[in-house]
């Protein structure tokens, strides 16, 4: 099934106000616009979220979710837009206005107090009474759980918790200040299946019971399961608005999600491949299931999948974070504890995290500091640092890539998302690498920065192998010579990015659909 | 040891026990809210001579113990404007309020040296005071005894029983989660910085005017440093923080003891057997850590929403 799905950009309708039932919504979001910088994280979004059913917000990472449930949430102000609280405007300028408006967020990480009760958790903050009295407080909370299928102990502590109880505490929690809207933030990223399951089943009993629910998540079956209505988030805009009985499958869905229009061209011309610069054979953790693959000199291998498939635990175990098992990790010909035990390997290899931020650069340093954190190599004399050279190698690095500002003195905070990036490359390649891991380069850049990018990582797969793991069909299609796709752990299959065959049908690959036992190459 | 021996001895240890209760309170207290306060010394000392100076000019020791309180807790106040308002360094911030307060309660206490006030005399508790044993060592005393007794089991009832009182444990365990739930984290801070530093003035004024009834230079001698370091040995509770605080007043009562009748250990090394249990409570503590209370978030400083 090689057939492009039209995109459709919702409001182009005449924005009607009521639901197809013809009730008023819940809240009602109208062209909800942020930026951060000159990136856009949510472009003339329009949603609405209804009494009784559940709205799935689909998305990649860094497509904007998060930052659009922040904004309902009160803790970011959308740039314009409004928001509609049963057909009353409404500003909520402060999370407190957010929750009295009934608005009810759990999140990623549970805003729980560990060493206290459950009960404690529930009734913090809460208006009432001085004197607490935990016998009724423990009886009510009781009875809510009960009223929704929960089985929680009102007299445990947070810290004896699973992180399925953990979940329903917090959901008990906005419950009992009586939220009408629950946002989940991929609720199920931290349960187990079975935990996933009875969160459904709570979910299920809230629409009953009237609240309206909001499913972000980018679990493409999951969504299938429960949603009663979808929405598709892509670049910060919302790309597509469904009902769920009207999508024929997850590959569908997938396709919708990731997307193929071609935004951006560069020019790429194949090289000779050389020798084989990272060899995975076989490797299995708790995650990834017998992951094979091979880079060589001269080519980009680009990764694709929805993110959480596995791709962090193999970058981490490529990259010397994480031991694997003897004999399956080969770099540079020489076994992952080889390469890794001559304290010279940092020349062959560079890292470029997604985390540009927290893991490549240290944001309160400059950047002949950030330069110096791992490319020290002919700027030491014994254990002295030389910094005039390096400073000089720097300053031209910082012209050569067109950092801005051009300044060596500036602070890597100073830097723009896209600047901070190219700075990254401008370090790592300056060692010359022989392989490279590249994590999502070009996430919440814009345009101009990505290109930028892009052009730096075809220069350097001169040098080197690169492997590049991304979100981004488009990117990986631009960039690639190979492509795998990645889905629960396992590749699914490798293929040359010029196979159109293939390439149709990387969504369904990436929904789990085609496994590389039936379709081996 | 016979009993003649041992009930003074026990009673004296209740008594130099008690100003380091009502210190090691208030930091407990302080530090339930997530703010670390190392300036209990200096609060206690600015307590010490506030209430000495009210009694002597009002001759209302009653009224001498109040003002240290409050005194106490406008010092403390100038930690909370450094670690609430401008975001400063608890550390920092609480040693110089230690320093700052040995300072000026030295320098303003310069002229009454040796100078006495009117302060708190023991009286018994009918019934409880006949009571074999128990009686002539903890209900022969001053009032300020009795009140101590009282504390603990008010704060932990404030704590465990009240809203206020689990609103200022949420915010020194998580205050991410209390904002998230729509409540003040940097008013909490401050009811514990402020409500804290009132007991500690409370300590400081016991010493002055119930303990010995004069001012004398460095009347605090340590004590402040001993709280802070009780509250690790009493796991955050306030329950424990009384077990501790005896155990610290029977060591300096022994010590007075074995240097009034003449041994032969140097006084010196005497002198520093509290302060050598301190180190040696804080190792024993920090061995088995399971039933701590220690607030998550202690020490780290809130950024002020709006």
């Amino acid at each position: 099934m090689g057939h492009r799905i039209p995109v459709c950009y919702t409001n182009c309708g005449d924005g009607e106000k009521l639901t197809m039932t013809g009730a008023v919504p819940l809240i009602r979001l109208e062209n909800i616009s942020k930026s951060f910088g000159s990136v856009y994280a949510n472009e003339d979004v329009s949603l609405e979220i209804e009494e009784g059913k559940i709205l799935a917000l689909l998305g990649e990472n860094g497509a904007g979710k998060s930052t659009l449930m922040s904004i309902l949430a009160g803790q970011l102000q959308p740039d314009s837009g409004t928001i509609y609280l049963q057909g009353q405007p409404v500003v909520f300028s402060t999370t407190e206005k957010a929750i009295s408006g009934g608005i009810g967020m759990v999140y990623q990480h549970f805003k729980l107090v560990d060493a206290m009760t459950v009960v404690e958790n529930i009734f913090l903050g809460q208006k009432g009474a001085s004197w607490l009295r935990w016998k009724e407080m423990r009886r009510a909370v009781r009875d809510l759980a009960e009223l929704y299928g929960m089985d929680v102990d009102p007299a445990a502590r947070i810290s004896e918790l699973s992180m399925g109880e953990r979940q329903q505490v917090e959901i008990l929690k906005l419950l009992h200040r009586k939220s009408s809207i629950l946002i989940f933030d991929e609720p199920t990223a931290v349960l187990t299946p079975r935990e996933a399951d009875n969160l459904f089943a709570t979910m299920k009993k809230m629409i009953e019971l009237g609240k309206g629910i909001v499913f972000i998540s980018h679990k493409l079956d999951e969504v299938m399961a429960i949603a009663d209505n979808i929405a598709i988030l892509r670049r910060g805009q919302i790309v597509d608005k469904i009902a769920a009985d009207k999508v024929s499958s997850t590959a569908e869905l997938a396709e919708r999600m990731v997307g193929r229009e071609v935004l951006l061209k560069v020019d790429r011309q194949p090289l000779e491949p050389r020798q084989i610069v990272l060899k995975v054979t076989g490797l299995s953790d708790s995650v990834l299931k017998e992951v094979t693959l091979s880079v060589r000199q001269g080519e980009i291998l680009g990764l694709v999948g929805v993110a959480g498939n596995g791709q962090k635990p193999l970058v981490e175990t490529i990259c010397g974070l994480k031991k694997p098992t003897r004999d399956r990790v080969r770099i540079l010909g020489m076994d992952w504890a080889r390469f890794f035990k001559n304290p010279e390997w940092d020349k062959a290899l560079s890292y470029i995290p997604e985390d540009r931020q927290g893991l490549a650069t240290c944001q309160g340093l400059d950047l002949l500091d950030n330069f110096l954190l791992t490319t020290r190599d002919g700027f030491c004399k014994g254990p002295w640092l030389q910094r005039e050279t390096a400073r000089n190698k720097a300053v031209r690095v910082i012209e050569d890539f067109d950092i801005r500002p051009p300044d060596i003195n500036a602070f890597a905070w100073q830097l723009s998302g896209g600047n901070l990036q190219k700075m990254v490359l401008a370090r790592e390649f300056f060692r010359k690498p022989r392989l490279i891991v590249a994590e999502q380069p070009t996430q919440g850049l814009d345009i101009a920065a990505t290109e930028d990018v892009w052009n730096l990582l075809l220069k350097a797969r001169e040098a080197a192998g690169i492997l590049l793991v991304t979100g981004d069909i488009a990117e990986a299609l631009a960039l690639s010579d190979r492509i795998g796709v990645m889905y629960n752990g396992r590749i699914v299959e490798i293929f040359y990015s010029d196979d159109e065959e293939k390439i149709d049908l990387i969504p369904q690959m990436m929904a789990g659909l085609r496994s590389s036992e039936n379709s081996k190459t | 040891m016979s009993p003649e021996i041992i009930i003074p001895l026990l009673a004296a240890a209740v008594q130099s026990g008690t100003p380091i209760l009502y210190a090691t309170l208030g930091e407990i207290f302080t530090e339930k809210s997530g703010v670390l306060n190392l300036g209990v010394e200096g609060a206690m000392i600015i307590g010490a001579l506030t209430g000495f100076l009210v009694s002597r000019y009002t001759g209302s020791p009653a009224l001498g113990f109040l003002a240290a309180g409050v005194a106490g807790s406008l010092a403390t106040a100038l930690h909370g404007i450094v670690c609430l308002w401008f975001l400063g360094n608890q550390v920092v911030s609480g040693l110089a309020l230690t320093i700052l307060g040995a300072g000026l309660a030295n320098y303003i206490g310069t002229p009454f040296v040796g100078l006495s006030a009117p302060g708190f005399s023991p009286f018994a508790v009918p019934f409880l005071s006949s009571i074999p044993f128990l009686g002539p060592v903890f209900f022969q005393h001053d009032i300020l005894v009795y009140v101590s007794y009282c504390i603990p089991v008010v704060m932990v009832l404030f704590l465990t029983r009240t809203r206020f009182g689990l609103s200022l444990r949420a915010a020194g365990e998580y205050p991410a989660a209390a904002t998230a739930t729509g409540l003040n984290v940097i008013a909490y801070r401050w009811l514990g910085i402020v409500g804290g530093g009132f007991f500690m003035g409370l300590g400081g004024a016991y010493l002055s005017l119930a303990y010995t009834h004069l001012w004398t230079t460095n009347l605090t001698a340590g004590r402040g440093w001993i709280a802070v370091a009780l509250v690790i040995f009493a796991f955050w509770r306030p329950g424990r923080a009384v077990f501790g605080a005896y155990l610290f007043g029977g060591i300096m009562a022994l010590q007075l003891r074995m240097q009034a009748s003449g041994t032969q250990i140097s006084s010196s090394i005497l002198l520093m057997l509290p302060y050598a249990l301190t180190v040696f409570v804080l190792v024993l503590s920090s061995w088995r850590k399971g039933t701590s209370e220690e607030p998550a978030a202690l020490g780290v400083n809130v950024e002020p929403t709006e």
